[in-house]
Parts: structure tokens; C-alpha cells; sequence
């Protein structure tokens, strides 16, 4: 382009490339010259121009080639004579023995001797570091135009790889000792077992002969992988971590306890990433951790679990933090914690079962005691479920006080890491629902009971909230929720009708919150309690209206409050008395004429209300309030006084008293006439009678014999000299209240339960087969299971025999010829 | 060895030239930049004075030129040519050669 423009012309340069000739020997000396001033640090006298300009005509002069390799030979020499001299006077006795693990050289010998050879590498290091990059800057020229040319390395990196290969590498004079290299690994190592052992160490001297070996490769390609660091010192620092950490693990196992040991790991770990970051490199630092979570942790956790001072003894001991720390060092090496987690399900149950075990326990010695005692068995035996009653509600106690306990641990210690919670929900469902324990869903219907007609007394609000929250807690775990349904409503029932619920409004926000949990079908039937109790409360205010309506003042007048109650919610079986079955028949109890007067006046009332309806009379379930007069007798004071007093009695005491309105004072009845009079059920006329007669608060009757039993011959009459402190008397009727069932009712209810599984085992069956038509006899009853789950786990041969039983009535068929046992649906 | 970084270098030419530029503009110069490196301690980087015994007056003045507006236009796109004589043209490409610019 230039040429084209013709007119203008261009001078040569007055130099031309082929100009002077130079003379390579001699510029090379000047040269080699310099670079020696270089490395004896004397460059200040030296002009930079000057040698790069010698170094710029040689390149010019194509004489590259000449200079790169005279300047790598150069700079072998120097490294070989000069410097790896004074290196390997370093290697004193006291070096090379700690490699031969020869004693007689005390540690503190070893480790200046060991500080002053890394002093001295790494200040050989640092000065061929300079200088090279000096000589570079000089030889710039070269670089840029021969070494790209001929696709060499830079001068820099070739004179690296000659530090490498003349220092590193080379083997110090006497026979049999290792390269440098190696001996600085160990020299390494060494200090850093040191400092794992407590002393100090030069953490920046090691800093910088680690950068040295950074900054160094094993071969020719400069990748990761291949710096002098990763593939010489890296592994031998792993595995000598791997067998001090082994070593310590089992030390510290066999000598200390479980406590101690999770903080010595936690604070190796952080001494590691320390070490990493000041004295090593920060590549190492998840490569360490591993060594010694694998060696502290991973193959120690079962053990350290298990220890004496283990998990077990945290648990126990309330040791959160330690708890904690378990909890930090499974999880560093274990998603899942797998090993706590057991451990701590374990413990769960071990605790549970005890826990259970205590409340069998409390139940069985009472047994064996009323056993022992053979007078007054009934008493005893009303005791004894007193006890039971009280056993369980410790149990209730005990298990929230150790689901309070794990709650706390599982909030404190484990950072309310979900799977954990999950362990722990499954383990308490396991020692709750344990099969050698069937009593868990009563025991929480009776604490619920016990906190309904006692326990929230005078507590707050928030309180009541706490307790209902707390029984909720429970109930979620019961796996046979129709069994606790039935108990419910049992003690409900007798809440109700013996209005011993402190506050409706609490049983109805238990209901809800049931309700809640468990979805509206279990709930329903409580609920119509309910209603059936507002209902009554109206037709007994509807009757009054009603009586007042027909004028009919009569002063002996009776008041009715009455409950009328749906036969199918309220489980009216469980509260009358197993005795009246005796006959085969339901004994009708013989009212007084005045009570039958109004009871038919009712009957018709609710006739007219609601046509088709039948009545039945439950008098066992009643209570009335009768006025008495107890006529004037000498008191022990010596005072005529007519007393009067009102009687609380049950509806069977009421009839039993009345009897006695007609009787001359100085008559009598036996039991068997009060029996035919009344038809009241033997068992209960016998309890009846024990309060009337026996009971010495209240002994409105005379029996004769006076004994604490009562037989059948006994003869009972009016106590005109009864004395009350109170105006009102209750009289109270043994059994009234809400206890364990004794083993007997046990079966019956469980009988009961089985009956009324068997339905809904049925009913889940024909849904499903309704659905599907044709199934397997596998997939059917995985299906049952399933449908059934949240009301109660049944049986798989119970399932079995509904299926059977279904089979007979023709609801299914089996499929003749099926390769696996199959049922098709017949509509 | 006083390593003082003065602001001001003295580039000086063969025939005795002596050009006095910022520090900045003179290391846009590879090999100028190395010289004046106060980490290696050349006799140049000491006196803060560099002779090129191979660059003549004229053509270190234009190098001169160029170094400023280089160091001028560093950041900015689109930028016009720097004048150059025609018949410097040789010269300044060994110039330039040499001092890495």
C-alpha cells in the first residue's frame, strides 16, 4: 500500500536487520554474566536495555534456539551447583532419622531441624521465583517472538520445571535417602501431627512451601490434578490423617465418654478447615473433613451411639447439648441420621414400654391383692378399679410427659428436623398401639374423662386448650380409633346423664377438635348426643308447660326431667348392668302408682309429638330428688326434732324407698319381697341396697342382720332415727363413675368392638367390590386395610372370614380358575 | 537504590535525545514497562532514566507521540488513526517490535 503511493520515499532504516554482524559467544557471556549478577541479587547495576538488547539481536540473528537452551542449561548448573547445595546442608541427622522413624532425636530437635530445611526451600524457592521472573522480563523478547514461534514453554515455566527436577527431585548425596521432596512431605506431615498434638507450629512457613508445591506440576500438562501438591503431598497428608484420626477414634471410644467425644470430633473438624485455610491449601479442606468424618464419625457413630454415655444416657440425663452435637455429626455424614434415628426410636419404645409395663404392673398387683383378701371382695374389688383408674391416668401422665420430653429434645437438639419427628411420631404410634398393651385407647378416653369432670376446674381458657390439645396428641397415635370411639362415648354418656361434665362447652370443643383430627364420621355420633340432650332439655321444659296446661295442681305433684335418647348413638348396653341378662330377658322395673302416673302422662305427650315411636324406660340410669320426713325420735342429744331432708337417690333408690312410704314403722321387708315388689335386677338392688343400708352416711334403712354384705334373706326397714349433718343427702350408688373396665367388661366391650368391626370390615369390602367388580384377594384386602386405616387396623384373617362369610350370603363369588385367589362382585 | 516512583521517566535516544513522558504513557511499552518494574531493580528502574541505543531521535519522538495517544484513547472505541510519515514507517514497526508496544 505504501509502495503505491509512488512519490513519496521511504528511507531504509540505517541499521538494516543483516547490518553488524554479532558475535553470539561473545553476547552470550555478557549475558550469562548478568544473569549470574541476577541471582546473586545484584541487579541494580545492570542496564535492562542493554541485555535486552543483546538478547533482542540474537533472536533477530535466528540464534533463538542457541539462547533458549544455553539459558536453561545456565540455569540447570546454577540450580544444580549452587543452590541444591545449600539445600541439602540442611539435611541433618536429625531430618532424615524423623523419616526413618529412628528414635534418640528429641521432638523439639526434629522440628527446628524440620523448620529450618523449609526455611531454606522456601527461601531457595522464592529466589528462583524472582530471578526467573526477572530473567523473563529480560528475555522478553524471546518469549515472545521464538518460544510462540516454536510452541515452546516460556522460559519462566521451563526454569520451574528445572527447580522441579534439579532441587525437588534430586536424591541428597548420601545413599538411600529419599528425594528432597519426599523428605518435605514428611517434614510437613510431621509438624502438622505436631500441632494436632497441641504445640505451635509455623503455620506461614508451611503456607508457602505448600504454594511452592501449588504452583508446580507433576508433568507437563499444567492441569489441576496434576500439581506437584495434589499428586505428592495431598494423599500422604489424607492417609496419615486417616490413621491418626483412626487411632484417636478408638482412644477416645475406649477412654472417654460420649459427650466428650462428639465435642473433640466437632472441634477436629473446625481445627481442619482452620488448618486448610492458614496452613494448607483450601482444596484439601472437603477432602480432610471427609478423613475425619469418615474415621470420627461414620464408622464410630454405631459405637458411640451405643457407648454407656451413649444417646441413651443424654436421653435420660436431659443433655441437649450433647444431644445436639450428635445430632450436627450424624448429619454430616448421613442425610438421613439413620443411626440416631434408631437409637432414638429405640429408646422411644425402651421408655414406652416401660411406661406400659408400669401401668400393667400397678393394675396386676392390685388384682393379686384383692385376690388375697377374701372379705368384703366387693370392696376390694372397687378398689382395685380405683387403682387401675388411677394407674391410668399415669399412664396418660406418664406418656405426655415423655412425648413433652422428646418434643423438647427433638425442638433443642435436632433442629425440628422433619424425618426425625416423623421417627418419633412412628415410635410413640408403636409402644402406644403395642399389642402386649391394648388398654391405650380406654386409658385416654378416661383421661379425658377425669380432666372433663375434675381436671379443668378452675384453669384458664389457654389451660383447658393445653389439656384438650394434649389428649388430641395422644389420640392421633391410636391406631384402633372405633375402640376409643366406643369408650368415649361411654364415659360421654355417663357425663351426660349424670351431669358430671363441669362444661359443656369444653366437651363440645373437644368434639370439634376430634372432629378435626379424625373427620366428621367419628365425630357424628357424639354429636348427636349432643343434640339428643338439648332435645330432652325441651321436651322436659314442653312437658311442664304441658302438665301446668291440664291445671291439675296437685301438691304431691312429681317433677319430670327426662332424657330421651337415640337407642342407636348412645351405647345405653355398657351402662346398664350386665345382670339383667341373666334370664335370657329384659326385666321391666315395677314403678311406684305415682311415678307410673306420670310416666304414662309422658309416654302420651311424646306420643303425641312424635308418632311411632317407642319408649323405653331406662330406670337404672335416673336419679330423683325425694323430700323426706324422718319423724321425731329421741336424738342422741336427747331432743324430739322433726328432721327433714332432701335425698338425692338413683332412680332404683327411689323406688325402693317409696315402698317403705306405705309401711307401718315397725314392719319390715325382706330383700325377696323388695326383689318381686320391684323387679329392680338382683346385682342391682344389691348395690342399691349396700348404699341405702350399709353406707353409713347415708342409712335411711335398718337391715337385719347389720353386716356389711347383703343376702338374700336380709330384711330391711325405715331408719326413723337417721341423722344427716346436711339438708341435702346424696346418696350415692356404687359404680356411678367413669374406671377401668374389669377384665370381664374388658372382653365384652373388645367382643363388642369385634362385632362392630366386623361390619365396617364388611361394609369396606362391598364398597370396594361394588367399585371394582373383579379383585384379587391380595389387592382386596390391601385395599380394606387401607379404607379402614383411619379408624382401626384390622385383622387379616378377620378380613379373611368377612370375606368368606360375604361369599355365603352371596355378596362375592370366587373366580373359579383364577391363577391367584380372586372375588368377583354379585349385584 | 532509593525506589522513589517519580511521576515523570526520561526515555532518551541514541543521538542524545531526551524525552521526558508520564510513567503511565511509558509503560504502554512492554519492554519499557519491564525496565521500569522497581521489583527487578534494573539500573533503569534505580534512575528512572532509559537510553535505547537502537532508537533515533526522530522516531523515539514519534514513539513518544504514540504512547500518549495510546494511553489517551486505552477505553474509547472508533479511533482515528495516529499521523504517521510515511517514510518512518519502517523504522517505527522495529521500534515498535522492540519495545513491545
Amino acid at each position: 500500500m505504501i509502495a503505491g503511493r509512488g512519490r513519496q520515499k521511504i528511507r531504509p532504516p540505517r541499521r538494516g536487520v543483516h547490518g553488524e554482524e554479532i558475535d553470539f559467544e561473545n553476547t552470550w557471556a555478557i549475558i550469562a554474566s548478568a544473569f549470574r549478577e541476577i541471582h546473586t541479587k545484584n541487579a541494580s547495576k545492570l542496564s535492562y536495555e542493554e541485555l535486552y538488547r543483546h538478547a533482542y539481536r540474537i533472536v533477530l540473528k535466528k540464534k533463538g534456539e542457541d539462547l533458549y537452551r544455553r539459558v536453561r542449561d545456565f540455569e540447570h548448573e546454577w540450580l544444580s551447583n549452587e543452590v541444591r547445595g545449600s539445600i541439602q546442608a540442611l539435611l541433618t541427622a536429625n531430618l532424615l532419622a524423623s523419616t526413618q522413624i529412628i528414635g534418640g532425636t528429641t521432638a523439639n530437635e526434629r522440628r527446628t531441624a524440620g523448620e529450618r530445611f523449609m526455611k531454606g526451600l522456601k527461601q531457595a524457592w522464592e529466589d528462583h521465583q524472582v530471578c526467573m521472573a526477572m530473567l523473563a522480563d529480560v528475555l522478553m523478547y524471546m518469549d515472545r517472538v521464538y518460544c510462540t514461534d516454536h510452541r515452546r514453554p516460556s522460559i519462566y515455566s521451563t526454569s520451574m520445571v528445572l527447580f522441579r527436577d534439579d532441587i525437588l527431585s534430586s536424591v541428597s548425596s548420601e545413599e538411600d535417602s529419599p528425594p528432597i521432596l519426599v523428605l518435605l512431605n514428611h517434614v510437613i506431615l510431621e509438624q502438622i501431627r505436631m500441632e494436632r498434638d497441641g504445640d505451635v507450629i509455623e503455620k506461614a512457613l508451611i503456607k508457602s512451601c505448600v504454594y511452592m508445591l501449588e504452583a508446580l506440576y507433576d508433568g507437563q500438562i499444567e492441569t489441576e490434578g496434576q500439581r506437584l501438591y495434589v499428586t505428592s503431598f495431598e494423599e500422604d497428608f489424607l492417609n496419615s490423617s486417616r490413621d491418626f484420626y483412626r487411632a484417636e477414634a478408638e482412644l477416645m471410644l475406649r477412654d472417654s465418654d460420649a459427650g466428650a467425644y462428639c465435642r473433640h470430633t466437632r472441634r477436629r473438624i473446625y481445627e481442619e478447615q482452620d488448618r486448610c485455610r492458614s496452613t494448607l491449601s483450601d482444596t484439601t479442606t472437603p477432602k480432610i473433613e471427609k478423613v475425619v468424618e469418615d474415621e470420627l464419625i461414620k464408622n464410630r457413630i454405631h459405637e458411640l451411639i451405643e457407648m454407656e454415655s451413649g444417646v441413651r444416657f443424654m436421653i435420660d440425663n436431659d443433655r441437649l447439648e450433647e444431644l445436639s452435637l450428635i445430632y450436627d455429626l450424624n448429619a454430616r455424614v448421613d442425610n438421613k441420621k439413620t443411626e440416631l434415628m434408631r437409637a432414638i426410636q429405640k429408646r422411644v419404645v425402651e421408655m414406652g414400654t416401660d411406661v406400659n409395663n408400669a401401668a400393667i404392673a400397678a393394675s396386676q398387683v392390685q388384682s393379686a391383692l384383692s385376690e388375697g383378701a377374701d372379705k368384703g371382695k366387693g370392696a376390694v374389688q372397687e378398689k382395685n378399679l380405683n387403682q387401675q383408674t388411677i394407674a391410668a391416668l399415669k399412664w396418660v401422665e406418664d406418656v405426655l410427659q415423655l412425648k413433652d420430653k422428646f418434643d423438647e429434645i427433638w425442638r433443642e437438639s435436632f433442629g425440628s428436623d422433619q424425618p426425625l419427628q416423623t421417627a418419633l411420631t412412628r415410635s410413640f404410634a408403636d409402644f402406644i398401639n403395642a399389642s402386649t398393651f391394648p388398654r391405650s385407647s380406654e386409658y385416654i378416653s378416661l383421661f379425658i374423662d377425669e380432666n372433663m369432670k375434675k381436671g379443668i376446674k378452675g384453669k384458664t381458657e389457654n389451660e383447658i386448650d393445653l389439656v384438650l390439645e394434649k389428649a388430641i396428641v395422644l389420640l392421633r397415635y391410636v391406631q384402633d380409633k372405633d375402640l376409643f370411639e366406643r369408650y368415649y362415648k361411654k364415659h360421654l354418656c355417663r357425663r351426660l346423664l349424670m351431669q358430671k361434665s363441669i362444661s359443656n362447652d369444653v366437651e363440645k370443643q373437644m368434639i370439634s377438635r376430634m372432629k378435626i383430627e379424625l373427620g366428621n364420621n367419628f365425630t357424628m355420633k357424639l354429636e348427636a348426643m349432643f343434640k339428643d340432650m338439648t332435645i330432652s332439655e325441651e321436651l322436659t321444659s314442653g312437658y311442664k308447660a304441658h302438665v301446668a296446661q291440664l291445671g291439675d295442681p296437685d301438691p304431691k305433684r312429681i317433677e319430670l326431667g327426662i332424657n330421651v335418647l337415640t337407642s342407636m348413638t348412645w351405647p345405653l348396653e355398657s351402662m346398664g348392668s350386665s345382670g339383667d341378662n341373666e334370664e335370657g330377658k329384659k326385666l321391666k322395673c315395677v314403678f311406684p302408682p305415682a311415678i307410673e302416673r306420670i310416666k304414662k302422662g309422658f309416654e302420651k305427650y311424646y306420643g303425641e309429638k312424635h308418632s311411632g315411636r317407642t319408649l323405653t324406660w331406662l330406670a337404672a340410669m335416673g336419679s330423683a330428688d325425694i323430700k323426706a320426713v324422718f319423724p321425731k325420735v329421741p336424738q342422741k342429744d336427747g331432743s324430739l326434732k322433726e328432721r327433714r331432708h332432701e335425698l338425692n337417690v338413683s332412680t332404683y333408690g327411689m323406688v325402693i324407698l317409696l315402698l317403705f312410704n306405705d309401711l307401718p314403722a315397725d314392719q319390715f321387708l325382706t330383700f325377696e319381697e323388695i326383689q318381686a315388689r320391684t323387679n329392680i335386677p338382683k346385682s342391682d338392688l344389691i348395690r342399691n341396697l349396700q348404699s341405702l343400708a350399709v353406707a353409713s352416711k347415708t342409712r335411711i334403712l335398718m337391715k337385719d342382720p347389720m353386716s356389711k354384705d347383703i343376702s338374700e334373706t336380709d330384711r330391711f326397714s325405715f331408719n326413723e332415727g337417721f341423722q344427716g349433718k346436711f339438708h341435702r343427702i346424696k346418696v350415692g350408688v356404687v359404680t356411678s363413675g367413669n374406671k377401668v373396665e374389669s377384665d370381664r367388661e374388658r372382653k365384652e366391650t373388645e367382643k363388642k368392638n369385634d362385632d362392630s368391626r366386623a361390619f365396617c370390615i364388611e361394609a369396606a369390602v362391598v364398597r370396594i367390590m361394588k367399585q371394582r367388580k373383579e379383585l384379587s384377594h391380595q389387592q382386596l384386602v390391601a385395599e380394606t386395610l387401607n379404607q379402614l386405616a383411619p379408624q382401626f387396623k384390622p385383622d387379616v384373617s378377620m378380613i379373611k372370614k368377612r370375606v368368606e362369610s360375604l361369599i355365603e350370603r352371596e355378596y362375592l363369588e370366587r373366580i373359579e380358575g383364577a391363577s391367584v385367589d380372586s372375588y368377583r362382585y354379585l349385584a | 537504590m532509593a525506589k522513589h516512583q517519580t511521576e515523570y521517566v526520561t526515555l532518551v535516544s541514541s543521538d542524545g535525545f531526551e524525552f521526558k513522558v508520564t510513567r503511565s504513557a511509558a509503560c504502554v511499552a512492554g519492554a519499557i514497562k519491564r525496565m521500569l518494574d522497581p521489583s527487578s531493580n534494573f539500573k533503569e528502574a534505580v534512575e528512572n532514566r532509559c537510553v535505547f541505543e537502537n532508537i533515533n531521535g526522530v522516531v523515539l519522538e514519534k514513539v513518544c507521540e504514540y504512547l500518549y495517544f495510546n494511553e489517551k484513547h486505552r477505553d474509547s472505541k472508533d479511533v482515528p488513526d495516529p499521523d504517521i510519515p510515511p517514510e518512518l514507517c519502517l523504522e517505527l514497526l522495529m521500534a515498535a517490535d522492540y519495545l513491545d508496544v
